[in-house]
């Protein structure tokens, strides 16, 4: 049943082990494309709208382009189609389309200025599952620099959110809405060649490309969900074991293949040393304090998780993503969690002062986070975007809904309306530039992978990365097929 | 030498002392590769269950793939009710990708599970690549998470060493490309101390083969923070604030932890104590600590009551041992017994539980001191199993004090801290006061 070697139910005489694998090395080229500017240079005074411009500034001629190519040749009733510049500048009864930015009016949905409100309120309202309200009277707008037109039509407010850029094919009713007929998207953007980057700077250096050697595997985790509490030691252990390739028999030089291990955010459960308005309250009504509260920051899963990495590291390089409940800003893009955090792993990363990279070793990133992985194009975020998205939308899978946001060009296109982001003003790196190999999101309920195609034949692989703190799972993409299969740790609950 | 003591080391640990022990621990243990820790294990358990059935208790690994019938990958089980995104109508002009059901992920699993459950297990795996002995342990174990405690001990116990030498002597996959910083301020934890039991254990246990006594102390190192703790006393100025609040830190999780075990192994405690003492002893001899002669600089290890009288009482037997000890072996060079003996005794004179003052910032403004304190303090919790467990935490709190007595301070922690929680209370008071007129 199974290979002899891998079977270690053998005593004396002991044998000498099988030469030890040594690690697959990593091709990796950070992009840094969400880095923050540092310090004073960053400005959050900035307004939002301005997010709002340069996406459509940016992406209207794509969307225009694919417009014309699917409805130049269009004719209802032999009207014509003909594009109109300005929202408000359509004309009722005339058949047309527009470009404009899609803002979702919705009832459940949180507003800002709901917040100032809440500080006169007695309780504050329940965060929400969903925005979609039940009684179906959502509103679907499309906005541009002149104005917004209301939009209507069968069932669009289940496919798309606030902040997607798209173009409308339709006529204006008496009632001044928009009735909607077809709608385009920007679809996927050009997509780099493998080792496109590398082989460039290559050519500038006049040197012929190196022969690769066949590349290794990406392992892909996220929810790493640290407490500081005892449960899910035995799982980290064994995944720690398992990377490390100690545990299993035959197996271990298998795990010598994965050459990169990504943190897909929420390794830490609860790492946020700010208090909620609840509990703050609660503080706030008890014994007056002075000074530092030692009682409100617990160190214990930040120590963990340096001790977790600090054992992994001499085996395997780490990138790690901040996610939502790791001690990094909130506002998207998250900026590298500091290596203040990893007293002991930091040892295996380039000192900041020096550099911002870190190529083998200890690899702290941005969230969302984009590198070039041997040769391959790889854009993943730590899953904040993909779960505000699905609070538009009912009944929309992660994966299409991922899926959706290439296809849009946009990584975040509910901030900054509920998703709170950094106040970009000249270019907005959430808009997709280039089209990845990979595109991966942390902290899901459970593993998902599919592949698509783009009109130019683009392909992109989506991955939905499950919380490890839940489902054990670790995925592992293979880097010269892009076959993904996945690796599950766990143990049997005694008695059962 | 580790196939032969490898024997002793396990019958000690699992044994005598009711500890589990995993094959990463043993390797560490006896600095073999992990497969030759899994084989040991192995070997030990057949040994074991042979002579005596149900004397060892063993957890496996095993790997392979599960049976098909709840692969991981049901993307398209429910595809019924949902909408996908691409099926509305709007997007005709797309080619509409076809709903391909797209081919089951393999999946690998590696999954712990009891002997008991071993079976039953190997039962629904479609395939085994690999299966080997994961741990040991003296009984049948309620809750896995407790072999945790081996990995913790390996962090706190064997992290001295080149890291990325590790593959060298236990076989993990090696990384030739990683480099690593040596830090100035490295935070690894008394990282000479561990050394040195380790490097004495060793040959304390070569010379006495055969005594039992030896591996034990060898088995024994969850004292050894502590006790490099009260081995090193302060004077280091800058990185030993992190140091100390790391050493803190393993020592209260180690408390709970060990704390645990004990309890359900509950008569393997005064072994444990006693097999700290030689330990003591090497490290007096090491020369750990020169400047031990100052006790006031010592942060103060405290006991509760309990471990107390059972220190006294180990203490005694400890000093007949000793005596016959250095009957027996004469080439033991230096074993200071009545040195040793007076050194333990601040430590269990400042047993009672109150808060032990350990470091302090203070400025000294206009005749007051002010500054912040961590002091260890004593909380008591009910764990999930409804026992009290005692956990001593670090907290900082800030005091102000009329008198700069620097000499003072430090002799009666106690009376002190109660004073400096007091005053300062007062101090603050007053600025409290001022606000509220104003």
């Amino acid at each position: 049943m199974a290979s002899k070697d891998g079977i270690l139910l053998r005593g004396a005489p002991f044998e000498d082990p099988a030469a030890v694998s040594s690690r697959d090395a990593s091709a990796y080229r950070p992009l840094h494309t969400f880095e923050l500017p540092k310090g004073s240079e960053k400005h959050y005074a900035h307004q939002f709208a301005d997010m709002y411009f340069v996406r459509l500034a940016q992406l209207k001629e794509a969307v225009k382009q694919k417009a014309h190519e699917a409805w130049d040749a269009f004719e209802l009733a032999g009207d014509k189609a003909k594009y109109v510049e300005r929202v408000l500048d359509v004309r009722q009864g005339e058949l047309c389309w527009v470009i404009g930015t899609v803002y979702m009016e919705m009832a459940m949905k949180p507003n800002v200025l709901d917040d100032i409100s809440k500080e006169h309120w007695i309780a504050a309202p329940p965060l929400r599952e969903t925005y979609v309200s039940s009684s179906g009277t959502d509103d679907m707008m499309l906005e541009d620099e002149s104005g917004r037109l209301r939009v209507a039509g069968n069932s669009l407010n289940s496919h798309y959110v606030t902040g997607c850029i798209l173009a409308a094919l339709g006529t204006e009713q008496a009632d001044g809405s928009f009735q909607v007929i077809a709608t385009q998207y920007a679809d996927l953007p050009r997509q780099p060649q493998r080792w496109e980057a590398e082989d460039a700077s290559l050519t500038v250096a006049k040197q012929s490309a190196p022969k690769r050697e066949k590349a290794g595997k990406l392992a892909l985790v996220s929810g790493l969900d640290m407490t500081g509490k005892e449960e899910d030691d035995v799982t980290l252990d064994l995944l720690v074991e398992y990377l490390t390739g100690e545990a299993g028999g035959a197996d271990q030089s298998s795990a010598s293949s994965i050459a990169r291990l990504v943190i897909a955010g929420n390794s830490l459960s609860n790492a946020s040393p700010i208090l909620s308005r609840d509990d703050f309250d609660v503080r706030k009504g008890a014994k007056r304090n002075y000074g530092y509260d030692s009682s409100s920051y617990n160190a214990t899963p930040a120590e963990k998780f340096d001790a977790f990495l600090a054992e992994i590291l001499p085996a395997l390089p780490v990138s790690v993503l901040p996610g939502e409940t790791d001690p990094a800003n909130v506002a998207l893009p998250q900026q590298p969690l500091h290596p203040a955090l990893f007293p002991l792993s930091r040892a295996y990363a380039e000192p900041l002062a020096i550099s911002n990279e870190s190529l083998e070793g200890l690899d702290l990133v941005t969230n969302p986070w984009e590198a070039d992985v041997e040769g391959w194009r790889i854009l993943g975020t730590a899953g904040q975007t993909l779960d505000d998205l699905l609070k538009y939308v009912n009944g929309v899978r992660p994966l299409d809904a991922m899926e959706m946001m290439l296809r849009w060009r946009c990584i975040a296109p509910t901030a900054p309306d509920t998703l709170w982001c950094y106040p970009f003003q000249d270019d907005d790196p959430l808009i997709l530039n280039e089209c990845p190999h990979i595109y991966f999101a942390g902290n899901r309920e459970k593993f998902q992978a599919k592949s698509v195609k783009g009109p130019a034949g683009q392909q992109v692989l989506i991955v939905g990365v499950p919380k490890f703190s839940k489902t054990g799972q670790v995925v592992l993409v293979d880097m010269e097929t892009l076959e993904v299969e996945t690796v599950k740790l766990g143990y049997v609950k005694p008695g059962l | 030498m580790a196939e032969e003591r490898y024997r002793e080391y396990l019958a000690d640990r699992v044994l005598a002392e009711g500890q589990p022990i995993t094959y990463r621990l043993l390797s560490r243990a006896l600095k073999v590769h992990v497969n030759i820790a899994k084989q040991m294990l192995y070997e030990f358990h057949v040994e074991q269950t042979t002579k005596q059935p149900k004397s060892v208790h063993a957890t496996y690994l095993l790997t392979g793939r599960e049976r098909s019938s709840e692969h991981s990958n049901d993307d398209n089980a429910h595809n019924g009710d949902d909408t996908a995104m691409r099926s509305s109508p709007f997007m005709s002009s797309l080619p509409e990708p076809e709903n391909t059901p797209e081919s089951p992920v393999p999946t690998t699993s590696i999954v712990l599970v009891r002997e008991e459950e071993l079976e039953k297990t190997k039962s629904e795996f479609e395939d085994i690549t690999s299966i080997h002995v994961y741990s040991l342990e003296p009984g049948p174990i309620e809750n896995m998470n407790l072999l945790a405690v081996c990995n913790q001990e390996i962090a706190s116990n064997y992290a001295s060493g080149d890291p990325l030498e590790r593959w060298r002597v236990y076989g993990s996959i090696q990384n030739p490309y990683i480099k690593r910083r040596t830090t100035k301020y490295a935070p690894v934890v008394a990282k000479p101390a561990t050394k040195a039991t380790v490097k004495s254990t060793a040959a304390v246990s070569a010379a006495k083969e055969g005594t039992k006594q030896a591996p034990a102390v060898a088995a024994h190192k969850e004292s050894t923070p502590e006790e490099s703790k009260s081995g090193r006393s302060t004077p280091q100025p800058g990185p030993a604030a992190s140091l100390k609040r790391l050493d803190s830190k393993t020592k209260a999780k180690k408390d709970t932890s060990v704390g645990n075990l004990f309890k359900s192994f509950a008569k393997a405690k005064p072994k444990a104590k006693e097999a700290e003492k030689p330990k003591d002893e090497d490290e007096a001899m090491q020369g750990m600590s020169e400047d031990e002669g100052d006790a006031d600089d010592e942060p103060a290890v405290k006991f509760d009551e309990q471990k107390a009288a059972a220190a006294r009482k180990a203490r005694e037997e400890r000093e007949q041992k000793l005596q016959e000890m250095m009957e027996a072996d004469v080439d033991m060079p230096d074993a200071p017994t009545g040195e040793k003996t007076s050194q333990d005794a601040p430590i269990d004179k400042e047993t009672p539980s109150q808060p032990v003052e350990t470091e302090e910032t203070v400025t000294v403004q206009g005749g007051r001191r002010r500054g912040r304190r961590r002091v260890m303090k004593k909380k008591k919790v009910q764990d999930e199993d409804g026992y009290l467990v005692t956990k001593e935490e670090a907290v900082w709190e800030s005091f102000s004090e009329d008198e700069p007595e620097p000499k003072k301070a430090k002799p009666t922690p106690k009376s002190t801290a109660a004073k400096g929680k007091k005053t300062g209370g007062k101090g603050q008071g007053s600025i409290a006061s001022f606000f509220k007129k104003a």
